[in-house]
C-alpha cells in the first residue's frame, strides 16, 4: 500500500501535471500554426473587442439565445462547470496536500458543502449521458470520444465520493481516485476535454467573425 | 438505602477521576480540545499499541524538543501533549498543529514504509 500511494502520489502526479502543462502549450501552438495555414483570413478578422463580447455573454446564464432554448441544459452546465473546478481545488483533504508537499495553504471548503458539490457533479454527468442516450438530434452526433471524456470525468469524482465516505475497500479507492485524477488531468489535451484550453479561443473566433465580418451578435 | 446513595455517589467520583488520570494509558484517538469540533474524524492513535508495534523505546522519537520552530531531536518532552507547544495557528515561528501531526506521523511512516499514509488511513469513520 505504501509503495503503491507513494508511487502515485510521486512520479506519477508529476507526469500527469507535466503532460497536463505541456501537452496544453504544444496544443495550442500547433494549433494556432494550423490556423495560420489553413484559415489566414481569420487572423485578419480576431479582434479583441468582439473576442470579449462574445465571451461576456456566453459567460452569463440564460443570456445568449443557445442558453434560452435549452434551459435544464444551461442550468446543468454551469452547476456542473463551477462544482467541477471549484471542488477539487478548495477541498480541505487536497488543500492539506498542497500544504505537506509544497507549503501552500489556502482556504478550504467545509466538507459538507464540498460532499454536495461532489454529487452534483455526479448527478449532472449523469445528465450529459442521459441525454446523449435519449435526444435523437444528441445522439447523432456522439461518438465514442464523448463517452470517453465522460467517463474520465466521473471517475475521479465517484471515486472521491467513495473514498472519502470510506466505502468498499478505502485503501484501493483512494489509490484509484488519485489514479483517476491524474488520468483527468493528462486526458485534458488530448481529448474532447481540450475545450478547457480552447473555448475561449474558439468564442473569439465566432465573436470576431460574428462582429467583423457579418456584423451580427454570436449570442 | 440511605446510606447508598452517598457510597455510588463516591464511587462515581473516584471513577470519573481515575478516567482522567487514566487517559494517557487509554489514548484511542489524537482529538485534543484545542481542535473543538474536528474537521475530519479523530485520528486513530492508541499510544502504547502503536508503540509496541513499532518497537519504539525512545520517548523523544516522538516527543521532540526545539523553539523558534527548530526541531530538537535530542531533547526530550514525553509526558508533554503536543497540543501544548503546537498551537492550532502559529505566528511565524513553529509547526501548526494539524501540520506538525501530519508531518510527524506521515513523515515516519513514509520513512520506514509501513503505517498509514494517506487520509482515510487514519481519519477512520
Amino acid at each position: 500500500m505504501n509503495a503503491a500511494y507513494e508511487f502515485v502520489t510521486g512520479p506519477l502526479a508529476w507526469a500527469a501535471w507535466g503532460i497536463f502543462l505541456l501537452g496544453s502549450a504544444w496544443r495550442l501552438y500547433s494549433m494556432y500554426q494550423l490556423a495560420k495555414k489553413k484559415d489566414a483570413s481569420s487572423m485578419a478578422f480576431m479582434d479583441w473587442g468582439f473576442s470579449l463580447r462574445s465571451i461576456v455573454n456566453w459567460l452569463i446564464p440564460f443570456n445568449a439565445l443557445g442558453w434560452r432554448k435549452n434551459p435544464a441544459m444551461t442550468v446543468a452546465t454551469f452547476v456542473f462547470h463551477i462544482c467541477l473546478i471549484l471542488t477539487p481545488i478548495f477541498l480541505v483533504g487536497h488543500v492539506m496536500l498542497w500544504d505537506q508537499f509544497f507549503g501552500i495553504s489556502y482556504a478550504t471548503l467545509p466538507d459538507n458543502v464540498a460532499d454536495i458539490m461532489t454529487l452534483v457533479v455526479i448527478g449532472a454527468c449523469l445528465y450529459f449521458a442521459g441525454r446523449r442516450i435519449m435526444q435523437p438530434e444528441v445522439r447523432y452526433i456522439t461518438t465514442g470520444q464523448d463517452w470517453l471524456a465522460l467517463t474520465i470525468v466521473l471517475a475521479p469524482f465517484l471515486t472521491g465520493f467513495l473514498a472519502y465516505h470510506q466505502a468498499l475497500n478505502y485503501d484501493l479507492m483512494i489509490i484509484l481516485h488519485v489514479v483517476a485524477g491524474e488520468i483527468m488531468l493528462a486526458a485534458i489535451p488530448f481529448t474532447r476535454l481540450s475545450h478547457m484550453v480552447f473555448a475561449a479561443f474558439t468564442r473569439a473566433y465566432m465573436g470576431s467573425e460574428f462582429g467583423g465580418v457579418r456584423h451580427a451578435q454570436d449570442w | 438505602m440511605n446510606r447508598t446513595f452517598p457510597l455510588l455517589l463516591a464511587a462515581a467520583l473516584i471513577l470519573a477521576f481515575a478516567q482522567g488520570a487514566l487517559s494517557q494509558q487509554d489514548m484511542k484517538t489524537l482529538a485534543p480540545a484545542a481542535y473543538g469540533k474536528l474537521t475530519r474524524p479523530a485520528a486513530q492513535f492508541n499510544h502504547d499499541q502503536h508503540n509496541e508495534k513499532a518497537k519504539l523505546e525512545e520517548c523523544v522519537a516522538c516527543h521532540h524538543g526545539g523553539k523558534d520552530g527548530k526541531q530538537d531531536k535530542s531533547a526530550s518532552t514525553e509526558g508533554t501533549p503536543c497540543a501544548d507547544c503546537h498551537k492550532l495557528k502559529t505566528g511565524g515561528k513553529g509547526t501548526a498543529l494539524t501540520k506538525a501531526y501530519h508531518k510527524q506521523c506521515i513523515g515516519c511512516h513514509q520513512a520506514k514504509g509501513k503505517g498509514p499514509v494517506a487520509c482515510g488511513q487514519c481519519h477512520k469513520r
